[in-house]
Order: structure tokens, then sequence, then C-alpha cells
């Protein structure tokens, strides 16, 4: 006889171990399967954002931003740091720690909430039933009164520079240098190529990044993205838009690429390690069994509706295998929604408010809809912008590149839209999507006090100069 | 008592300079916040009394 749920949830990354235990909190029978593996072959939670993606990154980030800072920033303070060094084992063991410390947090929170977990791989069949093959082999069943499918993403290989783990690696290889590559290629320009880039580029690697797009970060507002090419560009990062792979060739510890230029000529260039970031794609291999009832779109992901709901009753899904941004919020989110409606409730998911961050430094951020968006709906808007340069606090903070832009319908004054690059974007974007969830106007977000000096007054600004008020600036026109 | 009905601040200035009590507009944010544009469609509708 096999173990009866109220959920089961396969996959436990951001969106499924969130799921898990928000249907715990809620007095649901739970369990979460997971198949992935440390090194020592033991199941740990997690999933990519923990193992392999937001965390591990952000601690590189961070460790190499100080070790750039300390090397070419603490002159301009008078601080005089001869002799800095970077170990490079020793900053990806911090890295590996910091992932051992928050995976093993998850198997607690799990204990606290009474989820089961379970280690191994889960594949759903008919029925609302889910096998599972531990690492063993051995298989087991569970009974489920609901499926929450959370089995996330996988990096896109391209077969013109196929991973070898070696010289050519994907994202999660990019995390595990023991060493500065001199010189480092990146295949992609987007989110993870950029903030890899940052990284390996800061403990002096050559790097250079070919995109095969013309727009450099296309989906982010253009006056945005320009400024933060400026920028990143500065730091060293050699950025190549129209840069189209054709070809790859490996000889001992190089690789030598092919590309076409934005004239369509062929080019060819050298790196020591390759990085392969041109996308995720959903993962849904061995998920589902012939007749589990779920359905997948064109693109391959689970077809859901807007409460993740599939085809089949009763089973729901959620994070990087459904429509929407691959981001860890949004998988979690989902996941509470899902869980709170298997409970009951009426719960609902704003898609529309979801900010997204590139961690590079200045940090990237953007909620709500960009200036290119609005011009093809034909929505009338203004637009106020703030340097960092005429902040007091960012100046003191040594951190004055980059500006706000915030967004405003221009009949309603309400916001649609934020976008900054600049010091703690991420954190700034927020305060704006908390005022878009309560319908603020610009003019709502002028009226209100803003400590000083704070860099949060950036945004003040920027709101004040969408009606050409801002105080700190000159202002184009109108008063 | 009910609860002090909510009311951003723009609304409530849009509502002072037009002497519209805003007890009588109905809010479409968050929890029935009255936003500016409530304001300005209840204007449209109604014009302010004198």
């Amino acid at each position: 006889m096999s173990e009866k749920f109220d959920v089961v949830v396969i996959g436990s990354g951001p969106a499924g171990y969130v799921a898990a235990i928000r249907a715990a909190q809620l007095g649901l029978k739970t369990a979460c399967i997971e198949k992935w593996r440390n090194e020592e072959g033991k199941g740990v939670n997690g999933g990519t954002c923990l193992n392999v993606g937001c965390i591990p990154s952000k601690a590189l980030l961070d460790s190499s931003y100080k070790y750039h800072e300390a090397k070419d920033d603490f002159a301009v303070h008078g601080i005089t740091a001869s002799g800095v060094e970077i170990n490079v084992p020793a900053m990806v063991a911090r890295k590996n720690q910091i992932i051992k410390n928050l995976t093993g947090g998850i198997a607690g929170l799990f204990k606290a909430n009474g989820v089961t977990s379970v280690f191994g791989t889960g594949k759903l069949l008919a029925g609302k039933k889910v096998e599972v093959t531990d690492h063993e082999g051995k298989v087991s069943v569970l009974e489920a009164n609901h499926v929450i499918l959370a089995s996330g993403s996988s990096p896109i290989n391209i077969p013109v520079a196929p991973v070898d783990n070696d010289v050519i690696v994907n994202s999660t290889g990019a995390l595990e240098f023991q060493s500065v590559p001199a010189r480092l290629g990146v295949i992609g320009g987007g989110v993870i190529g950029l903030e890899l880039g940052s990284v390996w580029n800061r403990l002096g690697s050559k790097v250079v990044v070919l995109e095969a797009l013309d727009t450099f970060l296309g989906i982010m507002d253009q006056q945005i993205a320009k400024e933060a090419n400026k920028i990143l560009t500065k730091q060293g990062l050699d950025i190549r838009t129209s840069s189209r792979v054709t070809g790859s060739e490996v000889k001992g510890k190089e690789v030598t690429v092919t590309y076409t230029d934005k004239d369509g000529n062929e080019q060819k260039e050298t790196f020591d390690k390759l990085i392969v970031c041109v996308g995720r794609r959903p993962y849904t291999e061995n998920l589902l069994a012939a007749d589990s009832g779920v359905n997948l779109d064109e693109r391959g992901f689970i077809f859901v509706n807007e409460y993740c709901e599939t085809n089949a009753p009763g089973v729901w899904a959620i994070g990087d295998v459904v429509r929407g941004p691959m981001l860890a919020h949004k998988g979690s989110e989902e996941g509470v929604m899902v869980a709170e409606r298997i409970a009951g409730q009426k719960s609902q998911m704003n898609y529309d408010i979801i900010p997204s961050v590139i961690y590079t430094h200045p940090e990237v951020a953007a909620v709500g809809k960009t200036e290119e968006q609005l011009k093809a709906s034909g929505e009338p808007y203004n637009v106020g912008t703030f340097p960092f340069a005429a902040s007091g606090r960012a100046m003191a903070a040594n951190e004055s590149q980059g500006l706000v832009k915030i967004i405003a319908h221009a009949e309603t004054d309400r916001i649609l839209g934020c976008h900054i690059v600049g010091p703690s974007a991420a954190d700034l974007v927020q305060q704006v999507a908390i005022a878009m969830e309560f319908g603020s106007s610009a003019e709502d977000l002028g009226m209100m006090v803003f400590g000083h000096p704070t860099l949060s007054e950036a945004i003040h600004e920027a709101a004040l100069a969408v009606h050409g008020h801002a105080i700190h600036i000159a202002n184009k026109k109108k008063r | 008592a009910p609860a002090e009905k909510l009311v951003n601040p723009a609304a409530r200035k849009l509502a002072e300079e037009n002497n519209v009590n805003t007890a009588a507009v109905s809010g479409t944010g968050k929890d029935g916040r009255v936003l500016k544009e409530d304001v300005a469609n209840h204007l449209k509708s109604a014009p302010a009394a004198t």
C-alpha cells in the first residue's frame, strides 16, 4: 500500500519548497520530492537558485566586488591597500559553505513545518499518483489529492559550443573555476552572462561577451540598458552585440570561437574558458507519464492557466517550468498561491509587478513597463529621471554612476514602471513596486517624506521630475 | 466606528483643492484606497459643490 498525502510537490527549488512549506502551514499533509544530489551524493533541497544559481552567483559577485574595491577604489578614500590578493579556491569554498548552510536550512524548515522530505526522482502518473525512484533505484508510489509540479529549468545547450565541463562550461561550471582564466569568453549577454562575466573580470580575466541580438538587454528599458552598457564596458567587459557564434574548436586547454560580427564578417577569438549562457529551458525530462493528463505548450513549458492549474484536475505547475519570467521570487509566489488555493483560499498573483534585477555593480533593476513597451501600446506617459551623480548619499559612498527612471501615465499619473541602474537598484526598485501595488501616482511618491541622506531620495526626485519639479536637478520645462 | 478611509496623499490634495469629501469617493485602490485618479473621475462625474 502506498502512502497518501494531501499535497505532493515534485521539486524543491524556490517554487517547490515554498509551496510545500505554505501547504504544511495550512494543515495539509505534504511531501516534497527532490532528486538533486550534492558532490558527496547526498540529497539536497533548494534547486537551481540555492545550489547553482542566485545564491552562489551573488556570493561570488560580492567577494569579487570587495576585492575589486580594495584594489582599485580604496585610493579615492585615501586608503592605501598594497598587495591585495584573492585566493580563488578560498572564495569558492566560502560560496560552497553558504550553499550548505542554506540548503540545510530548508531541511530544517521542512522538519519544523512537518513536510515529509523525499529524495529521489518524481514522476507523475495518471490519477495523481507519483512514482518515486530513490537514489538506490528503489521505486515507490505516493498517492496525492493534489500534485504540484516544480521541476524547474536547465541551461540551454547550443551545438556550436558543446559544454565539456572543462574548457567550455555552462553557468554551473563558471561558479566552480579554481583559478582566474586569463581570457574568458561568454556566449550570451543576458543577466547570467553579465553577472558571471563581472565576477571574473573583477578578478583579472579579459572578458569578451558575445551577444547574438542587435540590442543589448533588449527586454530592459533602453535608456537604462544603454547606460548599463556604458558602465559595464568601462569596467572592462568587452560586450559585442550582433555577434552570432557559428562554431568552436577546443585545442588542449583553449578554445577558439568563430562568430559573425554585425557586418556579417567572420571573426575568431581564442579563450581559456568559454561560458555558454544563452538561456534556460523548462525541465520536464521523465517528469510525466504518457497518460498523466498534463499538457506541454509549443515551447516545452507545462501548460497552465492564471492560477497555475494544468489540464489534469488537481495537478498544478509553478516556477520555471511554466510561462512567465524565470525568476526565483516568481516561482515562490506561485507556490504560495497554489498552496493557498488548494487550502480553499482565493489567492491570486499579480504578474504585472514582478521586479527583476541584474546583480552587476552597479545593479540594474526594473519593475513594470518600459518606455519601449508603452510606445508600442500607445499609452500616453510622462518620464522623470534622476542621476545618482546629484545624490549626496551616492557621492559620499563613491557610487554616483547611473540613474533612476520613473514612468507614469500621462492622464492618471499612475506609476507604470521604474527602471534603475545604480547603487542598491534592487532595493530601490522594490519601493516603487510597493507604491505600484497600492496604485500610487508619481505625485503620491513626490509628496512623501524620504530620509536624508539616503539613496532612496533618488526615487523621490525622479517621481518629482515626472512633473518637472525635482528640487535637486534642473528640470527640462513645465513646473 | 468604521475604519478611517484610506486615501493616497495626492488624492487627498486633489480632493482638498476641489472641496471634495473623500468619503463620497469610491476608492479603486488596494483595500478600497482612494487614488488620485478616483478623485479625478469623481470630479468628472459630479462637479464639486461650491
